[in-house]
């Protein structure tokens, strides 16, 4: 999937990648992707929370071994 | 995206955990977009004193550096460092007034940004919100 922007939240845990997610979204402009890259296994359901709530697309999400890779298409302003 | 929620928490006990707790919610829920009020209560006021350095409760106090050092492994950083992200993501952190006053605390001993309430004026920010958490 093709990306504007990339976070790398490896080792990191709840809730610090949520935090940083929120922060650098806050920096993109409206229509770009963010790929994020966390492998706190709570981020699974944190992050598609996370979008649902701040009204953010989440395009795409995989899982590569321990990590999940995230694709989120910012929406709300 | 619907209305923004309004989060109020109260913490009424001072150490590591009590601390750590009430900023991970605050800190996540204001990370969220939601509105974040948090009330400090007896033992919890302590935590907005400068420098507030909270240890961890009764026994477990000896271990407060190994849970501080985990914590920092997985990036969670300090009390500190906490309460400076939840001034700076806008969570509204609120001193007891009648605490202050039982325990002897000066305005100028808490942190800048910290506001001064009475029981009513946080019951009246409380009563229209949509989640209430008492940590404690």
């Amino acid at each position: 999937m093709n990306k504007d922007e990339s976070l790398d939240c490896k080792g990191l845990m709840c809730p610090m990648p949520i935090v940083k997610l929120a922060k650098k979204m806050k920096e993109m402009q409206v229509g770009k992707v963010l790929e994020l890259v966390a492998d706190d296994p709570g981020s699974k359901e944190d992050v598609p929370a996370w979008c649902s709530r701040t009204g953010n697309e989440l395009a795409e999400m995989r899982q590569e071994g321990k990590a999940f890779y995230f694709y989120i298409r910012k929406k709300a302003a | 995206m619907a209305e923004a929620k309004k989060v109020v928490i109260v913490v009424s006990e001072g150490t590591f955990d009590k601390a750590m707790m009430s900023l991970m919610i605050g800190n996540t829920a204001a990370s969220m977009g939601m509105e974040v009020h948090i009330f400090h209560t007896f033992f919890g006021l302590s935590l907005l004193k400068k420098g507030a350095n909270p240890k961890a409760p009764g026994m477990y106090r000896l271990f407060t550096g190994m849970f501080k050092k985990r914590m920092l492994a997985v990036g969670v950083e300090a009390y500190e460092a906490q309460k400076k992200m939840a001034l700076e993501l806008g969570v509204n952190m609120y001193a007891c007034s009648t605490t202050m006053s039982i325990m002897h605390v000066k305005e100028e001993e808490l942190d800048k940004g910290v506001k001064l309430l009475g029981a009513a004026a946080f019951l009246d920010i409380a009563a229209d919100s949509d989640m209430q958490y008492f940590i404690g």
